[in-house]
């Protein structure tokens, strides 16, 4: 089944695990099981949790990849012994956070110790429903994805600050400041270098984008772009060289120093979940998303689920790449940061969008190719 | 330019302030990819042949199984046959975690003292072994030493006589004694003769001598006492001090003989 899409693929699991329940049912209640509204119901539950397990499977994994990889660029091994080459590690530390109290402060505001943590990880997760990751994994025809997943993505330092107001600790006040200072100075960088893709691809439809992308990948030609949009990235996953807001040696653990047990997982998980996402999205804008260049052998495309694999693929090899930045760079100081932001990162930018219009106007460039016509 | 900006350098790229790093940073990938320094302790060892080039590279020759270099701090083995009971050991141990406990099986009229290691507090630094006069308690390589229970980590003599047994290779820590060391010095006139440091010296080095009982003066009364003094043979003597501390009249000190 060529045509096979996330949805229709759960639509079709509803239907069948109701089908068989409903038939060892009596008459009216067989009927009402079997009520397309509630097969329909059933199917979108069936696809939240889809998307819920695929989301925290990779970013689980993801952890897993990061620690291995930072080993090795450590000259160490990294996790041994849960399981093959330490891979149930990370399930093991979750369910050990899991298992924790969780600690509140007698001074900390109750209501928004609780719901900073939780708003960060349901926005992470919204978000990672929201892209698609082939022509089939593809949550509906959303004209405006792109523009959705970025808003979503800069509504993180918000409930990093109501979380770091609420605990009530002056290292976590100046975490979250800090990450606020440092999102709104990277946001307008970000967008513009989207605003690049944007103008190239015609379309804020991340699937039009990565269609628009047949005949060369935007990383070529939107080389610029591509730098200021993965500096961004790094400075909005709050990772190093930019991870600020959680400097260890001078702000104990930045905004989550007062987190313990399943509030600490939260964040723990909505980082990896943001960096999944980052990864995701240079994937979708610069490299290609799910499709393959066409000197590539039908057979590496063709197989059940190839989509999926090349995408991840190219996913954990961007965030090898984010690894790769934290492994070899120190962090930078505040000052150098916004300086960095807004200094050099702004220019860049618009550059950036004037070599996208460029490459609008003429068309074809001499190594990648043409643009595709419109109305793929 | 403000204070800030002033502590750069200028006249670098700033590429390569990104750049440099980076290049290092793949290097070590490359390099660690494959086999990375670390040793998977409870899957393999540092004694495994294959690692027999690290081995030769920290002491140039090879050893065998169970084995490290031969002058690794590990578990130590205790000779109870030779052991004086001195308590050099227990002296010098800057951790206290030396015991002087009855060994079983002594007599128990006079029961000889060997030193327990309790080794949760043990930081191997070879003071004991370097103390001990006898040579019998030395350091060897062994290096695992977990237990699951706290009160395992206590080495009883016995259990230190076992690991002497298992002739794991030793490393006697001895450092060379100073030319001329302190003895043990008499202040006669406070000595009365009880022959308590005699019969405590481990080293059965000090001997009870006859002293002349002077002529008593008219008006005079001689104190009452035992007319021996102690003599301390310093070639047998081991400077562990027992004779000062059993002594009840204070009359022995440390000094230097002239």
């Amino acid at each position: 089944m060529a045509s096979a899409t996330l949805y229709s693929v759960s639509y079709d699991l509803s239907h069948l695990l109701l089908g068989g329940i409903a038939s060892v049912f009596p008459d009216p209640l067989r009927a009402w099981i079997s009520n397309g509204n509630v097969i329909t119901g059933l199917a979108v539950l069936i696809f939240a949790a889809l998307l819920l397990a695929a989301s925290m499977l990779n970013t689980i994994l993801l952890i897993w990849w990061e620690r291995k990889l930072l080993g090795r660029f450590m000259d160490r091994r990294g996790a041994m012994h849960v399981g093959y080459a330490g891979l149930l590690q990370n399930f093991a530390d979750g369910f050990k956070l899991f298992r924790k109290t969780t600690v509140q402060p007698r001074e900390a505001d109750a209501l928004g110790f609780f719901t900073g943590p939780t708003a960060y990880m349901v926005t992470s997760m919204i978000l990672f429903g929201v892209l698609p990751i082939s022509s089939g994994w593809n949550s509906g025809a959303l004209p405006l994805s792109l523009l959705l997943a970025l808003a979503i993505f800069s509504f993180a330092p918000l409930f990093i600050f109501v979380s770091a107001w609420s605990s009530n600790n002056k290292y976590s006040l100046m975490g979250g400041m800090r990450s606020a200072a440092q999102m709104i100075a990277y946001e307008v960088p970000l967008l513009l270098a989207v605003v690049a893709v944007v103008i190239v691809a015609g379309s804020f439809d991340l699937t039009t984008i990565v269609y628009e992308q047949q005949n060369y990948w935007f990383w070529g030609p939107l080389f610029v772009a591509l730098v200021v949009f993965v500096a961004g990235m790094l400075a909005e996953m709050e990772r190093i060289p930019f991870d600020l807001p959680e400097a260890e040696a001078e702000l104990v653990e930045g905004w989550n120093t007062e987190y313990g047990g399943m509030l600490f997982a939260f964040f723990m998980l909505a980082d990896y979940l943001r960096s999944l996402i980052g990864s995701i999205l240079v994937v979708l804008l610069f490299l290609g998303g799910w499709t393959m260049p066409s000197w590539v052998p039908s057979a590496a495309t063709s197989f059940p689920l190839a989509g999926i694999f090349w995408f991840m693929l190219k996913t954990y090899l961007v965030f090898a790449v984010f690894v790769w930045i934290r492994a070899a760079l120190p962090r930078v100081r505040t000052d150098q940061l916004l300086r960095v932001g807004w200094n050099r990162m702004i220019p860049l930018s618009l550059l950036a969008v004037f070599l996208a219009a460029a490459l609008v106007t003429v068309k074809c460039v001499p190594v990648f190719g043409c643009l595709p016509s419109p109305g793929i | 330019m403000s204070d800030v900006t002033a502590t750069e350098k200028p006249d670098e790229n700033p590429i390569l302030w990104v750049a440099r790093p980076m290049a290092t940073a793949a290097r070590q990938f490359a390099k660690s990819l494959f086999r990375p320094s670390t040793i998977v302790y409870p899957y393999e060892r540092l004694e495994d042949p294959k690692f027999r080039d690290r081995l030769d590279v920290a002491s140039g020759k090879p050893f065998g199984v169970g084995q490290v270099w031969d002058n690794y701090r590990g578990v130590h083995a205790l000779n109870i046959a030779t052991c004086i009971s001195c308590n050099l050991c227990a002296f010098s141990c800057p951790d206290v975690c030396i015991d002087m406990v009855t060994t079983a099986g002594s007599d128990p009229k006079h029961p000889k003292k060997c030193p327990q290691i309790d080794y949760g507090k043990c930081s191997y630094c070879g003071f004991c072994s370097d103390a001990c006069p006898e040579g019998c308690l030395t350091m060897t390589t062994r290096y695992e030493l977990s237990v699951s229970k706290r009160s395992d980590m206590i080495y009883p003599p016995e259990r230190l006589f076992e690991v002497f047994r298992s002739k794991l290779p030793m490393n006697p820590i001895r450092l060379a004694r100073p030319e001329n060391e302190d003895a043990i010095l008499l202040d006669p006139p406070l000595c009365i003769g009880c022959n308590a440091c005699a019969r405590d010296c481990p080293t059965q080095c000090i001997t009870m001598l006859d002293v002349p009982k002077p002529e008593a003066k008219p008006g005079e009364k001689l104190p009452k006492r035992i007319w021996k003094e102690p003599v301390v043979n310093d070639s047998d003597c081991v400077r562990c001090g027992t004779c000062i501390s059993v002594c009840p009249k204070e009359c022995l000190f440390w000094g230097t003989r002239k």
